[in-house]
């Protein structure tokens, strides 16, 4: 199975999943391609900027990112799948990021 | 600056007025229209004839300016903090506020223009909902006051849920109370911030406050204050639609009417601008605050423009590039240079604007055909030639392509972030861009240039003529700031420089 036809199959499964009826198109299916490529390089792109800490980290990121991308992906499906309208998906990863902040901010700064 | 300016206090007290009297007469349609058109078009009057200046509400200006009131008084609070100290609530119209306040103005008066003669019988109740939520926003432009900003800013949440909730759409009461739940926890947090900010320093006006964490009076370090930025930056988040409220914030903009999408986005990027102002001149002194605003930006970027390749329906499409595009102007943020900053406060101008045409421009197709969903619509353009060439024009300013006003306020950022030392994000940047254009390029064949489907109806009434010229006007401003971007940025350095 080539990447093409693998992210249709995952494209087909979050369509179940959402209820959604219509056919997966042309469109539709290049669209989560490109969506696919687009976070995979920016995500690389991004690691790379760990350079300004250290050269070594940044190799080693590169590698474990790179790794663990090709492992999940197609990545694209399943952001979608969680980036939903519902109400339990959203108070979740507010409350996460609310945790994520108050933690960067507060013991960040202490001690550093 | 001058101090006494009347013309300052008059763009936010003219607004809530008339809005509450509209909200009274909602059932006698020529008044409404009357009185809302007026309105309007004083809204990007008044900050137009306004002269720069400072003005105080219920108090005095500081001691240190005020003589009369200082002589007398022991030297202990003439010559301590409390000389400079503001008792007032401050209201600040300088430059940068002069331009965005005008911005907002002129975005208000095409929705409410728009609105106005789209409908055979104007809703006062609507018109109400967008004067208050503008009054608030332009209040948080002006405002040098935390606390003052926290009020208006749940007054334009509030204004935001009502915009969404008058609007025939489908779905549109269960967005609009999810908005306010996912709020429910957002406000309290952004308000409880506020309030360990001022038992920290004892202050809510912000000009006091950065003295005070600048010269020592108050632990710049101190946990209270590191938890008080923590929960402000999380409120900002909310108040911006950054992730994570970027999918509950572009449902709402999915969910309006095209004139209150159009004005709703403009809401979300000048209170961006307000709050993020706030931060930076505030917690700019801890390097970490800047970088969190730049992860948080290319984040936004990255899951706002990639979430809206994958969309089906139009007008979540642009809502979910929207949010994308409010990652551009916290990047400058983030850069936390002169330049960077000015060139975000440039993208803010300039995305407020685009948005806003491209919302009421596909607000076009919604008025023919009723429908949003994209594999339903094509062959619109024998339908709507003009309004399908100015939203392509407007697409074309949304990626960045010249001559128009964003490909100069990206080109600042990728300058910027060079200048930074950071090429990763101006590739970024360069490369979202490209995917913006093909995202706003599929979106535009879809609807009109491909054959027009069999089950597509096409209602036989004309786009009235006011929407065409809100376009052009706005592709205008578009045009005369890409061609002449320093009009823009030399109103928005002094800000810039002022916070870097």
């Amino acid at each position: 199975m080539n990447i093409y036809d693998f992210i249709l199959k995952k494209i087909k499964d979050v369509k179940m999943e959402t209820g959604d009826e219509g056919p997966v198109t042309n469109i539709s299916a290049t669209s989560m391609l490109t969506a696919e490529i687009t976070i995979i390089s920016s995500l690389l792109i991004a690691v790379v900027m760990l350079r300004l800490l250290n050269r070594a980290l940044m190799m080693a990121m590169i590698v474990i990112v790179f790794l663990i991308i090709f492992m999940a992906m197609p990545i694209m499906p399943k952001l979608k799948r969680e980036q939903n309208d519902s109400l339990a998906t959203m108070s979740f990863y507010v409350i996460v990021a609310l945790a994520i902040i108050v933690s960067l901010f507060y013991w960040g700064n202490l001690n550093v | 600056m001058s101090t006494e300016n009347l013309l300052i206090p008059l763009m936010i007290i003219i607004p809530i007025t008339c809005a509450l009297f509209l909200n009274l007469l909602h059932e006698k349609s020529r008044v409404v229209k009357i009185i809302s058109v007026i309105v309007a078009l004083l809204l990007p009057t008044i900050p137009l004839l306004a002269n720069y200046g400072i003005q105080y509400f219920g108090g005095y200006a500081p001691l240190a300016q005020n003589p009369t009131i200082a002589t007398g008084l022991p030297s202990f609070i003439t010559g301590s903090a409390l000389n400079i100290f503001h008792p007032a609530i401050t209201y600040v119209f300088g430059s940068a506020q002069k331009l965005m306040i005008t911005i907002l103005g002129f975005v208000a008066l095409f929705a409410i223009f728009i609105s106005l003669y789209e409908v055979k019988k104007p809703s006062g109740v609507y018109i109400y909902l967008i004067l208050m939520g503008v009054a608030s926003v332009m209040a948080m432009l002006l405002s040098d006051d935390i606390f003052n900003l926290y009020v208006f800013f749940e007054i334009a949440a509030l204004t935001q849920v009502g915009i969404v909730l008058v609007s025939k759409v489908d779905h549109n009461y269960e967005t609009a109370l999810k908005y306010l739940i996912v709020g429910s926890i957002a406000s309290p947090m952004l308000l409880l911030g506020i309030a360990l900010l001022l038992g920290v320093t004892g202050n809510v006006n912000i000009t006091d406050i950065v003295y005070s964490i600048k010269t020592g009076l108050v632990d710049p370090h101190s946990p209270v204050l590191l938890m008080a930025g923590s929960l402000i930056i999380f409120g900002w988040l909310y108040a911006a639609g950054l992730p994570p409220f970027h999918t509950i914030k572009s449902a709402m903009y999915s969910k309006a009417l095209p004139t209150g999408a159009a004005v709703l986005q403009a809401f979300s990027v000048f209170t961006f601008v307000a709050i993020g102002v706030i931060i930076l001149r505030i917690f700019s002194y801890l390097h970490f605050a800047e970088i969190f605003i730049l992860g948080i930006s290319l984040i936004a970027m990255v899951l706002g423009i990639t979430m809206a390749i994958t969309q089906t329906d139009f007008k979540r499409l642009i809502a979910f590039l929207a949010v994308g595009e409010l990652g551009y102007i916290g990047v400058g943020f983030g850069l936390g240079t002169v330049f960077g900053i000015t060139a975000g406060l440039f993208q803010a101008v300039n995305e407020a604007v685009i948005t806003a045409l491209l919302f009421i421009g596909f607000g076009t197709i919604m008025y023919k055909t009723k429908e949003t969903e994209l594999k339903k619509l094509g062959g619109m353009l024998v339908e709507t030639p003009k309004s399908a060439f100015l939203v392509l024009l407007a697409g074309l300013a949304m990626a960045g392509v010249p001559p128009f006003n964003a490909f100069q306020s990206k080109l600042m950022l990728v300058q910027s972030s060079l200048n930074s030392g950071l090429p990763e994000v101006a590739i970024i940047m360069v490369l979202l861009s490209i995917v913006t254009f093909m995202t706003f390029m599929r979106a535009f064949h879809t609807i009109y240039l491909r054959p027009k489907p069999a089950g597509l109806v096409i209602e036989n009434e004309n786009i009235p003529r006011v929407t065409i010229v809100a376009m052009v006007c706005l592709l205008i401003i578009c045009l005369v700031f890409g061609l002449y971007p320093q009009l823009a940025t030399n109103y928005l350095q002094g800000l810039a420089m002022g916070i870097a």
